[in-house]
């Protein structure tokens, strides 16, 4: 049974990943649609990253006992001053870990 | 120097396999949580290590095992997995007219190898364009895809000696690492707009219990995006014909 479900599961996140670059289907995207679709990365992935900083088991937590605010405001930063992703990681995880070590002791 | 072929194919490859690699080490604690949760859910080793071969997808993966652990049926599973992965139906029609035309072998290979990590290294206005930046991106995705079921298989592997990771923050490695990306993209007021509607809509949507939240959070988002850049351009031409008007009349 859950190997049926492992494979229907497949199927599902794999035609959303294809389904819109299959030929045959007849979708054609004019120039004003190709610029709307020109933000969809930084809208996705931020939609993806910003709730996982602001919200913790359910509950907004906008403070300064938040460890995941603190370093994010630091990697934020970081990217946006040396454009490293290397860097910015770096910064992120050390002062993740530190305020999350300070904060419970 | 010229390059030969064979050469230049090779450092885009190098170049794939490099670009990817900061973001195949941040996934790491989520692919031993992934792996390891399985385990501990008592699914068998064949079925954790299914879920990152076919499934490949992070947090799909995460909340099925959890569903299937607690006896969800069959139809919740199913639509939950299409609700978290439906933003891919955005990566798919942002790449249509570039992947749309190559060869089904690769056509086939590159939509399997869509996660968010490829889309976010695939913004360049001729990725994908000519076969030197089609291995770049095949190695990339392939890469990812080869260190996940590593990561993956490290879980299942560790999975009973392991303490409940659910808990650990790691999800803070994956922010941290959309961060990296998403920041230095913000070149302009229409993605900076964008960015913000984003993160405000996302997080209400989220405490809301929205069920599409990010995808509705990053639909509108982009429409405030291009609302901006029309302004934009309007205001530019506004100005041009401003300052056209004077001087046609001085001709006069």
């Amino acid at each position: 049974m859950t190997l049926l479900t492992i494979f229907l599961m497949a199927l599902i996140t794999f035609t959303t990943r294809y389904l819109f670059i299959h030929p045959r289907l007849p979708v054609c995207l004019g120039a004003k649609m190709a610029k709307l679709l020109s933000f969809s990365a930084p809208a996705v992935l931020t939609a993806i990253w910003v709730p996982i900083i602001f919200i913790q088991q359910g509950e907004l937590n906008v403070s300064l006992n938040n460890p995941y605010l603190i370093a994010a405001t630091f990697a934020v930063i970081a990217a946006a001053k040396s454009k490293s992703i290397y860097l910015t990681m770096f910064i992120g995880l050390i002062t993740f870990v530190l305020s999350r070590y300070l904060l419970t002791v | 120097m010229a390059l030969t072929k064979k050469k230049a194919r090779l450092l885009m490859a190098k170049k794939g396999f490099l670009d990817m690699l900061p973001l195949n080490l941040a996934v790491l604690p989520w692919g031993i949580l992934c792996g390891s949760l399985a385990i501990q859910r008592d699914f068998s080793a064949l079925e954790a290590i299914l879920m990152p071969l076919v499934v490949f997808a992070g947090s799909a993966q995460l909340v099925a095992i959890e569903l299937i652990a607690n006896n969800a049926s069959l139809a919740t599973i199913l639509f939950t997995t299409f609700i978290i992965s439906s933003r891919h139906f955005l990566y798919g029609l942002a790449l249509r007219d570039k992947l749309k035309i190559l060869p089904t072998k690769w056509r086939y290979g590159l939509g399997f190898l869509l996660t968010d990590e490829l889309f976010a290294l695939s913004s360049h206005s001729k990725s994908f364009v000519g076969q030197l930046r089609l291995i770049y991106a095949v190695v990339a995705g392939g890469s990812f895809y080869v260190f996940w079921l590593l990561w993956n298989v490290t879980g299942v592997i560790a999975g009973s000696y392991l303490p409940d990771l659910t808990h650990l923050g790691l999800d803070f490695a994956i922010a941290v690492t959309f961060i990296a990306l998403v920041i230095p993209t913000i070149i302009n007021l229409p993605i900076l707009v964008t960015v913000i509607v984003a993160a405000l809509l996302s997080v209400l949507f989220k405490l809301m219990q929205f069920e599409l939240d990010l995808v509705a959070a990053a639909l509108i988002a982009m429409y405030c995006g291009y609302l901006t850049d029309r302004f934009q351009h309007k205001n530019t031409k506004d100005d041009d014909n401003n300052t056209l008007s004077p001087s046609v009349k001085d001709s006069t």
